[in-house]
């Protein structure tokens, strides 16, 4: 009110002067003037032209604060790469930290590390964005309220000294620690009390693998699986591409072998059983959907058909044999194995120990130890003991725990099947969280110690027997927190940097192991190591027992169930709820269902049909005995097995609550969390422990649907490649978006699956109108390789400053993400396949786009890119209408930038764009640039890899080649010339720059499924 | 015949009016032009003492120009590579040397007030030692050269095949108080590059594209 009466106040001191003028009547009221026609346009003029005055003036006045002193080589504004680890999951890769100006901006993978081999999940790009959340905790929290360091070490010790009677137990929960000197540190701090132990809980736990090998091999390791060795893969229900184990590494490995090359037309072989449509099971060769119920007799059967053609048949039928329709996969599965013994792999992520002993019989059996399952550098990825985990909950609710700790993982999140259990913690006289932010079981907790981000302190890792990395700052902590580390040091009373600590446990344990003896100080091996990331060691032989043959039992299988089977499973984009903090990730669709902001209950479309549930119904699925249940919109998923309910854990966590007004807020808008405030709802309520394990899938439960819905926001509507029918040109029903051959008929001839045109490229409507003298960058994608894990996705959103929308603009198929992945699915049953594609700007030669902007905002480049001028640009939208491949995405909204921390993860390369203004894939051409003017500082031409897109780089499966296809010396010409090569919608004449290598399936027959 | 004198006189006040605009807008600046702008800075520095009579190269300072995106404005650290030693005007100094001669005692160090503003930010004190406690704060210059978000301009790329600084940034080593002298508007830019293209820089033959996103991305 007080502004209106200001401003009208102004307006009449504009206008007094001239207001009162005998023939047009003077001012009737003082107070309020009254403004005829011409007045009103004098006053518009006026203020008009004194606008126009006022905008001609200076720009507002900017400072420039140079830093008192610079470090050494640093130079402003330029990108610096430090070698480092990431600890986004326990995988542990390698990672590349690039900074700019102190600030670390972009993760990339780390090429020369033996495990991830230069690719980077998803998970991992995106931390950066948790460095910069201003939600993190500020500091220390003593009984919910903020504190000081020196307090709490005091308060903390005091208590640790006055554990009362007959509540000695001090307890350490934490997933598994991959850092030896942590370790260590550990063991000193534990060694202190009588009654101490460190409890390993995996949230995705392993147990049960750990287990088996305790009995067949007498050492309780995860093995290292060797997929870069395997001809022949089959997995029970493990996601070893998405979120089994080491996904990255896992990755890498297994593109490796699915390559065909016109002289050499051979690639790996894999077969899926599993419950879900998993991302792994989307790239098997051969897929077949089973209930989980069923893996013990398929794993007992395939066990036995191996073991009968090693010469060792197996008399006692192992389980009762598996439904009639696997009999003859089975066997020619057993086959196809034993032809590549010591060449193939047989892998479950099964938490029955029985099966899992199986499992490890027919790897002994197929002679794959040593070879593609290595014992003698086992993986340190999973350490988890569930039995100890049941124990401890036992200890809980018995109420012998004096202090417990926790680090890492959201106990009462994780645990949320027992609900008696934050009761039980609330009665422990000392409890300690480690949570950068305040998580469920930070909020029961006396202390609050909250560690560092990963980017900001020191750490190591021993993610394989023998294979060290270091994980190293790069810039000053931004809050008051402190490492575990340190606080545990502390708290032993022997306080250290972890820097230190960890300098002191390599120089003691790691130096002597060194595998180049040339290396003679220590402070030279600790520089390689650091320059490096990584370092490699000398082992020990590995356990050498023999194969405990007693450790084969029959198992015992429960009777089929005629009720639903829940799986709980994790999403590629959240492997935990740690990271439900992060925008990025919550955004992220899966690879398969496409869902984002949330998880949602899949269900067969069979069984959809039975209960007449439609996608978005709400739907509870409830434990036999109606003590667990959770509601969850119900997403309808083809190539899930009948019977089967898929539900993602890592959702529901608390801290999801801030983003209710995460996109554009306008009348319209709806929230992005559900109505319990949440992203998503916790499923952790239906875990249980069976035969001391934790069990991801749960038979007995029930589905029931409710009258409440809420839309799943997927950024994929249609999923087939056949028009409809009453749309399409006769003979055009199926297009050839994703071309597609199998093995044997890539053998007979490498084009095959080619396709022929039904339009003629020739004449050109612009004869030679874009000449590319110089460079002529494109781009080539291999599909055969590419997962569809969506680490491009996220690399990208990162290098261009991509904004996130929220669930509501996703539901308006306004999401941002300039590289999508699209997925489409054929064939039905045991015959479905999935084909997933990388989409984004083709850069085409005969751009569509161009012709049609009115403001020469998109423009043809002279080396092939198609750019697009966001300060030219005016909104008209007619680009994105006109475009083929639909990858033109445009700023509705002024994306809010309101957190001033947050926006410190910007890209300063790259502009951030501005509502009204089209955008889309620029091929990364700010780093075009960058290599260009680094060449020139040299005096050199670009080398071929010089420059590599965001997408490209952190690609783990390395399906994506970019380079000038001028130039006959590069990798892209190469590529060019493969015989599996094509350009999508190539009829359409665009020209794109970018084309795709056919996917090939290893299969006998010569057509394609479906 | 009075119509026509009126229509004559009429254009000749067009014409008249239409040529004092054209004066007028090459002398005013069309908007965001910031041509000729040249702010009070924190420290007086002078690049006509610096750069003009003591012939300091301008890398010297702006070492970054050559490998960096950024020319970069100076650590106060870089300032004292020679201000460690220079803390008054030459002839100040001398004057207080032949006073302590004359006088029998240790000459003072004299420091000038505007370097006093430098070692107050690297938290010297007058004798140039470190303050205990004290906390080196960044010297706020007022931004002279100044680029929309939308353009990216880069030092390297231009210094790396022999652009001199004069030729965007005028006679430096002259200017007592540091202006803009060029426009730095985007057809200055693209007028360079389309002749760099045609004639090359000092002869030497060079690629200035005229792509949009060389400087737009």
């Amino acid at each position: 009110m007080t502004n209106f009466q200001g401003d009208m106040n102004g307006l009449e001191a504009a206008v007094r002067p001239n207001s009162v003028r005998p023939s047009e009547g003077a001012v009737p009221n003082e107070a309020l003037p009254a403004l005829n026609r011409r007045q009103f346009l004098e006053a518009a003029g006026f203020t008009f032209t004194l606008a126009t005055l006022g905008g001609c003036g200076r720009a507002p006045v900017g400072h420039a604060l140079p830093p008192a002193s610079l470090p050494d080589g640093a130079i402003p504004g330029n990108l610096r790469y430090y070698a480092s680890t990431c600890t986004g999951c326990s995988a542990e890769c390698g990672m590349l930290v690039g900074t700019r100006d102190g600030r670390p901006l972009k993760m990339e993978g780390l090429p020369e590390h033996p495990l991830s081999r230069g690719g980077l999940c998803a998970v991992g790009q995106a931390q950066t964005i948790g460095l910069y959340d201003s939600l993190r905790l500020k500091g220390p929290l003593l009984g919910g309220k903020e504190s000081d360091w020196p307090s709490v070490d005091k308060a903390i010790l005091q208590a640790l000294k006055q554990l009362p009677e007959g509540r000695g137990s001090v307890r350490l929960v934490t997933p598994s620690i991959t850092s030896p000197t942590l370790h260590a540190v550990i063991d000193k701090f534990l060694k202190s009390y009588s009654d101490a132990k460190h409890v390993v809980f995996d949230p995705v736990s392993s147990s049960a693998i750990l287990e088996a090998h305790a009995a067949t091999h007498a050492a309780r390791v995860l093995p290292h699986y060797r997929l870069d060795r395997a001809d022949v893969v089959v997995s029970f229900g493990a996601d070893f591409l998405g979120t089994w184990i080491s996904p990255v590494e896992f990755t890498a490995a297994w593109s490796s072998r699915r390559a065909p090359e016109a002289d050499r037309p051979k690639m790996s072989h894999h077969v899926q059983f599993e419950s879900r449509l998993s991302l792994t099971g989307s790239n098997a060769d051969q897929r077949y959907a089973v209930r989980p119920e069923e893996y013990g007799p398929l794993v007992a059967r395939l066990t036995e058909l191996v073991a009968s053609r090693a010469g060792q048949p197996i008399s006692e039928s192992l389980a009762p044999s598996p439904d009639e329709r696997h009999a003859n996969v089975l066997e020619n599965l057993a086959e196809r194995l034993w032809n590549a013994r010591g060449k193939c792999l047989v892998v479950s992520d099964s938490q029955d120990v029985a099966v899992q002993r199986l499992i490890n019989y027919a790897n002994h059996l197929l002679g794959n130890y040593g070879t593609t399952v290595d014992l003698a550098q086992p993986s340190r990825q999973r350490q988890g003991q569930d039995r100890d985990v049941e124990q401890l909950i036992g200890d809980l609710r018995g109420n012998r725990i004096g202090a417990l700790l926790v680090a890492d993982l959201d106990l009462l999140h994780d645990l949320a099947c027992f609900p008696d259990l934050a009761e039980a913690i609330d009665r422990i006289p000392l409890t300690i969280s480690f949570a950068p932010r305040v998580d469920s079981f930070a909020s029961h907790a006396k202390f609050v110690c909250p560690a560092h981000h990963p980017l900001e302190s020191w750490g190591d890792s021993e993610p394989i027997a023998g294979l060290v990395s270091l994980a190293q700052p790069t810039l000053m902590p931004l809050a008051d927190t402190r490492s575990m580390l340190e606080s545990l040091a502390t708290w032993s009373g022997t306080p250290t940097s972890a820097l230190d600590a960890i300098q002191a446990h390599w120089k003691e344990s790691f130096f002597p192991r060194r595998r180049i003896e040339a290396v003679t100080s220590f402070h030279e091996f600790w520089d390689n190591a650091l320059r490096d990331g990584f370092v490699e060691l000398k082992t020990d032989a590995g356990p050498n027992a023999e194969f405990a043959t007693s450790a084969v039992k029959p198992l015992v299988v429960d009777a089929p169930s005629e009720s639903f089977t829940v799986v709980l499973h994790r999403n590629v984009a959240m492997p935990s709820v740690l990271h439900a903090h992060n925008p990025w990730l919550q955004e992220l669709p899966d690879p398969v269902t496409k869902v984002t902001w949330g998880n949602c209950v899949a269900v067969s479309p069979n069984d959809a049909d039975q209960l007449g549930i439609h996608e978005g119904d709400i739907v509870v699925v409830a434990s036999e005995d109606g003590q667990s249940k959770v509601e969850l919109p119900a997403l309808v998923q083809v190539g899930q097995a009948d019977g089967v309910l898929a539900i993602a854990l890592g959702y529901g966590g608390k801290g999801t609550e801030r983003f209710a007004k995460i996109g554009p807020q306008w009348i319209g808008a709806k929230d992005s969390v559900s109505e319990e405030g949440l992203v998503g709802a916790n499923a952790s309520g239906l875990l249980r422990f069976q035969l001391n394990s934790l069990r991801y899938q749960r038979s007995g439960v029930s589905v029931t649907k409710t009258a409440g819905r809420r839309p799943l926001a997927t950024t994929q509507r249609y999923h087939s490649l056949e028009m409809p029918r009453e749309i399409a040109p006769r003979g055009a029903e199926h297009r050839e978006i994703v071309q597609h051959t199998t093995l044997a008929a890539f053998a007979k001839n490498p084009e095959a699956g080619a396709v022929e045109h039904h339009v003629a490229l020739e004449p050109q409507l612009w004869p030679e109108d874009h000449p590319t003298p110089g460079h002529a960058w494109g781009m080539v994608i291999d599909l055969n390789k590419c997962t569809g894990c969506s680490a491009c996705v996220v690399a990208c959103q990162a290098e261009n400053n991509v904004p996130v929308v929220g669930y509501d603009e996703v539901l308006r198929q306004r999401e941002m993400h300039w590289l999508r992945i699209d997925r489409y699915y054929s064939g039905e049953n045991d015959s479905l396949q999935v084909a997933h594609q990388p989409m984004m700007c083709q850069h085409c030669g005969n751009a569509p786009c161009e012709t049609v902007c009115p403001a020469l905002a998109t423009v043809h480049s002279s080396e092939g890119l198609n750019e697009q001028v966001y300060n030219r640009c005016v909104g008209t939208r007619y680009c994105a209408n006109n475009c083929p491949y639909k990858v033109r995405r445009f700023n509705w909204f002024e994306y809010p930038h309101p957190d001033l921390r947050q926006n410190l993860v910007l890209n300063p390369e790259v502009t951030v764009r501005s509502r009204g203004v089209m955008e889309k894939c620029s091929m990364c051409v700010q780093r075009i640039e960058a290599g260009r003017i680094e060449a020139r500082g040299k005096g050199l031409p670009i080398a071929d890899g010089a420059i590599q897109t965001a997408c490209q780089q952190s690609c783990p499966a390395q399906a994506i080649v970019f380079g000038d296809m001028n130039d006959p010396k590069t990798a892209i010409h190469a590529a060019m010339k493969n015989p599996r090569r094509y350009r999508v919608l190539e009829e359409l004449n665009v020209r794109p720059a970018v084309s795709y290598l056919r996917v090939v399936t290893n299969r006998d027959e010569e057509t394609r499924r479906g | 015949m009075q119509q026509r004198v009126l229509t004559i006189v009429l254009l000749i006040a067009i014409g008249l009016s239409g040529s004092l605009l054209v004066a007028a807008l090459s002398v005013w600046r069309l908007p965001d032009n910031q041509q000729g702008y040249a702010p009070e800075q924190p420290i007086a520095y002078s690049h006509r003492l610096h750069a003009g009579d003591l012939q300091i190269d301008c890398k010297f300072c702006h070492s970054a120009a050559e490998s960096g995106r950024f020319a970069g404005i100076p650590a106060a650290e870089v300032c004292m590579k020679c201000h460690r030693y220079v803390t008054a005007p030459y002839d100040q100094t001398l004057q207080e040397l032949k006073l302590a001669d004359k006088e029998g005692r240790s000459p003072k160090t004299i420091i000038s007030p505007e370097l006093k503003k430098l070692y107050e930010s690297l938290a010297l004190d007058e004798q140039l030692k470190p303050i205990p406690g004290g906390k080196p704060k960044p010297i706020e210059w007022v931004r002279v050269h100044n680029l929309p978000d939308y353009a990216c301009f880069n030092h390297q790329a231009h210094v790396s095949v022999g652009v001199k600084c004069q030729q965007c940034h005028g006679p430096v080593e002259s200017m007592e108080r540091l202006a803009q002298f060029s426009t730095l508007s985007m057809g200055w830019c693209v007028n360079c590059h389309r002749d760099a293209a045609r004639n090359g820089v000092n002869g030497r033959p060079v690629q200035a594209s005229t792509d949009c996103s060389v400087c737009h991305h």
